[in-house]
């Protein structure tokens, strides 16, 4: 782990937009993927299963076009994101609230094995050190920083009054590109979301490349993750479902369903949890 | 005075029984009565119920119209050497107390269980049933005890005799008003059904696996949001078990008798016990315990099933407890005192939400968990005690337009079938105590779970890609050769294999 001052020449030139910007940046992991190309893929905790989704998709994306994926490695979108990139072969830099010591002897879940992976090919950062406890102006003030790092912004899904919206409103001060997902009329966790296209903050997005046009990507091969054909894995795009959902999803049932969620579960494309539903792997 | 003349011994005899977990002891009450200061003492390792017996035979015994010797009495409850425990006494020692004393001028010969009230009134002990049928392993088939346990006394198979008083029980032994032995009574009607599976709607997998339970004895689990019918479904399964077998009859009513839940009139138990335990239960309410050890809910749910509501919210260690009960099919629980041994044969059940709101997964309310919130939750239930869970199924929240009335099945239909399965399970076991596919062996599960070249495809694909351990496909197995037994299809087919490890959840 390293600190960079900002008038270190290997300092991200991005961050030097901030009113204050960090100083110093502690940095775990490769100090070069700071000064790539990047675009921030943030969004609520409580996150649905198209939120998650969709936050995968969008980072998968950015990785097949070689653009690094920044997020906040909160619970939920954000680590959908990173995971996401993770998954696809990208790069990927999670900015913290907290010291990158406290996070990494307290973060538990499936978080955990996460963090090793990005080390490994993007980068913790934090401008925060050791002995400060997290709070919730912690977390408010890294968001500023992740909007700086990226050239564009994506809002995956924000309920009301949810932290990325915080970033959102950073990325507007900063003059970086905001998207928004537009999410379904009634679900909490897009009211965030779709006020910033309905106000005119934010631009809906609408499909991958918007946002890789954004950052220059000139890529074309970079198309999202292609809609499985299997009807029971498209079935579960949105979330995991149990096994009457799927039936009624697919409009198939009985034996012949059965045997093929038995032998998707087998070869390991469906994972089950607790509680008896099924989710893709 | 001539030497052969008989000596007048004033020791009286009076056959009783002790009870150590199911397990009954014949004990010996012997009363002597000699020359010396009053004094009335109760010997051979007594607890305090049985030393207060003094008091209330000595009440009893007065307020009867006999008169309480005033000499030196001693009752010694042989064998000496092991703990007894109980008011169960009471009767034996005080008719043993008229024997010595001649105001009974016959000797005891019937086994007699009871305790005493200070006016002489006979009143009921816990755990009639496993003392009668002790004793008439032992060749003594005359039972003397309260009228409230002459029913129990009966249907264990003995003649059984209730007096309502010691008068009574005097009366009847020294011939002046003998009573008729007790009916053999008419075993416990079924309870009425409470829940029918025709009364609920859609849920065709839960239905299903409950269907699977009932007949294979596997374990299950129900999650689903508040409101979607788990506890419904969990209820509705003792209405397709299939009823109790004589044997299993004996020994669950044997453990409701020791808990003291027998109903007088109708102790013998025909329905297959259902036991639902709070979640705030202790596990030596769950699993037995205190000195001396007494059975808890796994053992009353013996022969029949343990519903487990709200599974997550029971206390980790208090499901750890539950591991070696399902594994074993007994429990011994052993105190400084004393060891017992109660079986504990069930059909677990169990019902969760998929997280501490409720709500992950229903489209009808958002769910307000945090995701590492909701990992937690099905972490406080993953090891071993999941392990052990062959079926868990997902419960979901029905539209309105899947609230259909056609085409349920009611329980009766779906129980003829359980009972057909259960024919063939045990033609395939028999000559073994075990019942259910659930029980087969690893050597069974080889010789009887043959399977098809569809169903040997699926398990090849399962081992290879090693999403399954030999010890999963072994439980999976269990599961399919109960699905091909509801089918009545002697092979495994490839559905049934698939089905099971769709239920299993294939880890």
């Amino acid at each position: 782990m390293i600190a960079l001052a900002p008038s270190d020449p290997s300092y991200p030139s991005a961050l030097r937009d901030l009113e204050r910007p960090p100083d110093p940046l502690w940095i775990d992991g490769l100090i070069d993927v700071l000064a790539r190309p990047a675009v921030a893929i943030v969004g609520t905790r409580r996150m649905t299963g198209y939120g998650e989704r969709v936050a995968r998709e969008l980072a998968m994306a950015c990785a097949a076009a070689g653009i690094v994926v920044v997020s906040g490695f909160a619970q939920g979108i954000d680590t959908a994101a990173h995971r996401g990139a993770l998954d696809g072969g990208g790069q990927t830099v999670a900015v913290l609230g907290e010291s990158i010591t406290t996070f990494r002897t307290t973060v538990r879940g499936r978080r955990r094995p996460l963090v090793p992976r990005i080390v490994a090919s993007g980068a913790l950062i934090s401008e925060f050190a050791a002995p400060l406890t997290p709070r919730y102006w912690t977390f408010a003030q890294r968001n500023a920083t992740i909007a700086a790092l990226a050239r564009a912004v994506v809002v995956v899904e924000a309920g009301e009054g949810s932290g990325a919206l915080i970033t959102a409103e950073d990325t507007r001060r900063l003059g970086r590109t905001l998207f928004a997902v537009p999410g379904p009329l009634g679900s909490a966790a897009s009211i965030g979301t779709n006020a910033l296209i309905a106000n005119g903050f934010a631009r809906a997005l609408l499909a991958p490349d918007q946002m890789l046009r954004v950052v220059g990507a000139t890529d074309a091969a970079c198309a999202p993750e292609s809609a499985p054909t299997d009807p029971v894995l498209a079935a579960l795009r949105d979330g995991p479902l149990g096994v009457d959902e799927i039936a009624q999803r697919c409009r198939m049932g009985g034996a012949e369903l059965r045997s093929k969620i038995a032998l998707l579960l087998v070869r390991g494309q469906l994972a089950p949890l607790a509680d008896g539903r099924f989710r893709r792997t | 005075m001539a030497v052969d003349a008989p000596v007048r011994t004033s020791v009286a005899r009076v056959a009783s029984c002790a009870l150590w977990g199911l397990e009954a002891a014949p004990v010996t009450v012997e009363v002597d009565v000699a020359n010396g200061l009053p004094h009335f003492n109760v010997v051979g390792l007594p607890d305090t119920a049985i030393s207060e017996a003094r008091e209330r035979v000595r009440a009893a015994i007065r307020n009867s119209g006999f008169e309480f010797p005033l000499r030196r009495v001693v009752a010694n409850l042989a064998p000496a050497e092991r703990k007894k425990e109980g008011s169960g006494f009471d009767l034996a020692i005080a008719l043993g107390v008229l024997r010595a004393t001649d105001q009974l001028t016959v000797d005891v010969t019937p086994l007699c269980l009871g305790e005493l009230a200070l006016d002489g009134g006979v009143r009921g002990v816990r755990g009639v049933m496993p003392r009668v049928r002790g004793a008439l392993a032992r060749g003594v088939d005359e039972v003397l005890c309260a009228q409230e346990n002459a029913a129990e006394a009966a249907a264990a198979g003995a003649r059984a005799v209730g007096v309502r008083t010691l008068r009574e029980a005097v009366a009847h032994l020294a011939g002046e008003a003998v009573r008729t032995p007790a009916a053999i009574p008419p075993p416990a009607p079924p309870p009425r059904t409470a829940v029918d599976l025709a009364d609920i709607s859609g849920h065709e997998t839960p239905k299903r696996a409950l269907e699977i339970a009932a007949a294979g004895g596997h374990s299950l689990l129900l999650a689903g949001p508040p409101g979607t019918g788990k506890t419904l479904l969990a209820r509705a399964l003792p209405g397709i078990m299939p009823p109790l077998d004589a044997d299993e009859a004996v020994v669950a009513s044997a453990i409701h008798s020791v808990a003291g839940l027998v109903d007088p009139a109708r102790p013998l138990l025909e329905a297959r016990p259902f036991r639902a335990p709070h979640h705030t239960a202790s596990h030596l309410a769950l699993v037995g315990g205190g000195s001396p050890p007494r059975p808890g809910e796994v053992s009353l749910a013996h022969a029949g099933a343990l519903f487990l509501d709200e599974l997550p919210e029971f206390a980790r260690h208090v499901l750890d407890t539950l591991r070696e009960p399902l594994e074993e099919g007994s429990i011994t629980l052993s105190r400084a005192a004393a060891a017992a041994t109660y079986p504990a044969r069930v059909t677990l059940v169990a019902a969760m939400n998929p997280c501490p709101c409720g709500h992950a997964g229903d489209p009808a309310a958002p769910c307000t968990c945090l995701p590492d919130a909701i990992e937690r939750y099905h972490a406080r239930l993953s090891g071993p005690l999941m392990d052990r869970i062959d079926l868990r199924v997902h419960v979901p929240r029905l539209a309105y337009e899947d609230l259909r009335d056609e085409g349920r099945e009611t329980s009766r239909a779906v129980r003829e079938r359980v009972l057909a399965a259960r024919e063939r399970m045990r033609a395939r076991l028999g000559g073994t105590r075990r019942r259910t596919n659930a029980e087969l062996t690893v050597a069974e599960v080889r010789t009887h779970c043959r399977i098809d070249d569809a169903g040997d495809a699926l398990a090849r694909e399962a081992m290879r890609s090693r999403r399954l351990s030999a010890r999963g496909v072994h439980r999976a197995l269990r599961v399919a050769r109960t699905i091909a037994d509801l089918a009545a299809s002697d092979r495994i087919r490839g559905e049934d294999l698939a089905l099971a490890l769709l239920l299993r959840g294939a880890a």
